[in-house]
């Protein structure tokens, strides 16, 4: 795979993760647990929405495309389920608010890592969005972190926070799973390390905060190639993303 | 879950402005869900949250007007009324 490419492969995976873990938050307006919580979940939602409108940009910025809305949506919505790079947590079909709330917290320790590898990026324009990114996470930490605090110190909600974990913790490895183009990234100065350094770091700041091995298990740390694979659950929220639009495709917003 | 009234600031007003309510679980959930609630659009800059069960209230029929003691008024009004009435009045 070509530099370029392999960037635009790099950016992309980032985006599409942004993309679908937004969507997914969003999601819980008006059936979050409580009125507050739902304002406060979609609207962080709606934070990682906006990072993935300004990765997708840069996508096409490295394609000499014009990022008009119609151009935007192609990419984010229009693309066949084999394009897409996203790691199969953000796809994962949650069953219930403890399984959301897992997600959120590891997804965005992660993110943060890894935005953390992008803000010294060769694209001026990356970094800059890595500084606001930042700001952002640690807000969105603070949250999740707020609501864990008070759940995993009661003995029923921590029963079930962690049965949740068990759930989603399978999925963690492929969320650090590099994309073939990876490489070209790290070459050309556009990330500074490889998403999979950021296995080790994670797994345990998971240890850190739910306490728990039980709930883990044992990790494999083998590379399958997962982010160029969809999971079963991918297509039906692809609809649900582009229901509206499918409505009229050819419609001027 | 308790109770917490918030309270806003904005940048250059002195005032704190008290903007509404809400329920949360702790103190530190009370000010995550209250920059989503109120300060999202930029409302403000600084933040209070206050326990409702802390704030002192008085009864109602303690702080019921004062209506009847314009004296305590000092906007001058009745002082110069007087004033204005003494001057007119011959001797």
């Amino acid at each position: 795979m070509s530099e370029p490419h392999g960037v635009r492969e790099y950016l992309l995976a980032f985006a599409d993760d942004e993309h679908l873990m937004g969507q997914q938050h969003t999601e819980w307006i008006g059936v979050a647990p409580f009125l507050e919580e739902d304002l406060a979940v979609s609207s962080i939602g709606q934070d990682e929405l906006g990072h993935a409108a300004l990765l997708y940009e840069l996508v096409l910025d490295l394609e000499g495309v014009e990022a008009t809305d119609p151009a935007l949506d192609v990419l984010a919505f229009g693309r066949p389920s084999d394009d897409y790079r996203c790691c199969h947590l953000v796809e994962y079909t949650t069953h219930d608010w403890a399984e959301a709330l897992v997600r959120h917290w590891i997804y965005d320790t992660f993110e943060a890592m890894r935005w953390q590898l992008v803000a010294g990026s060769s694209l001026p324009k990356l970094a800059s969005v890595a500084r606001k990114a930042l700001q952002e996470e640690a807000f969105h930490r603070r949250h999740a972190d707020a609501l864990l605090d008070k759940l995993l110190d009661a003995p029923e909600a921590r029963e079930r926070i962690l049965e949740a974990l068990g759930a989603v913790y399978p999925l963690v490895e492929g969320l650090c799973e590099p994309v073939e183009g990876e490489a070209g990234a790290m070459s050309t100065g556009v990330a500074a390390a490889s998403t999979a350094d950021l296995l080790e770091p994670l797994h345990q700041a998971i240890e850190a905060r739910f306490d728990s091995s039980d709930s883990i298990g044992s990790r494999t740390a083998s590379l399958q190639n997962r982010r160029t694979k969809r999971s079963a659950d991918f297509d039906p929220l692809l609809r649900r993303m582009r229901e509206v639009l499918d409505y009229d495709p050819g419609a001027v917003w | 879950m308790r109770v917490y009234e918030v309270f806003v600031k904005k940048d250059g007003r002195n005032e704190f402005r008290h903007v509404g309510a809400l329920e949360a679980a702790t103190d530190e959930l009370a000010l995550v869900l209250a920059r989503e609630a109120y300060l999202r659009r930029a409302e403000g800059d600084r933040l209070w949250v206050v326990r409702r069960d802390h704030v002192v209230a008085a009864a109602g029929d303690f702080v019921d007007p004062n209506a009847d003691k314009p004296h305590r008024h000092h906007d001058g009004a009745a002082v110069a009324a007087r004033r204005m009435a003494a001057r007119q009045s011959p001797g």
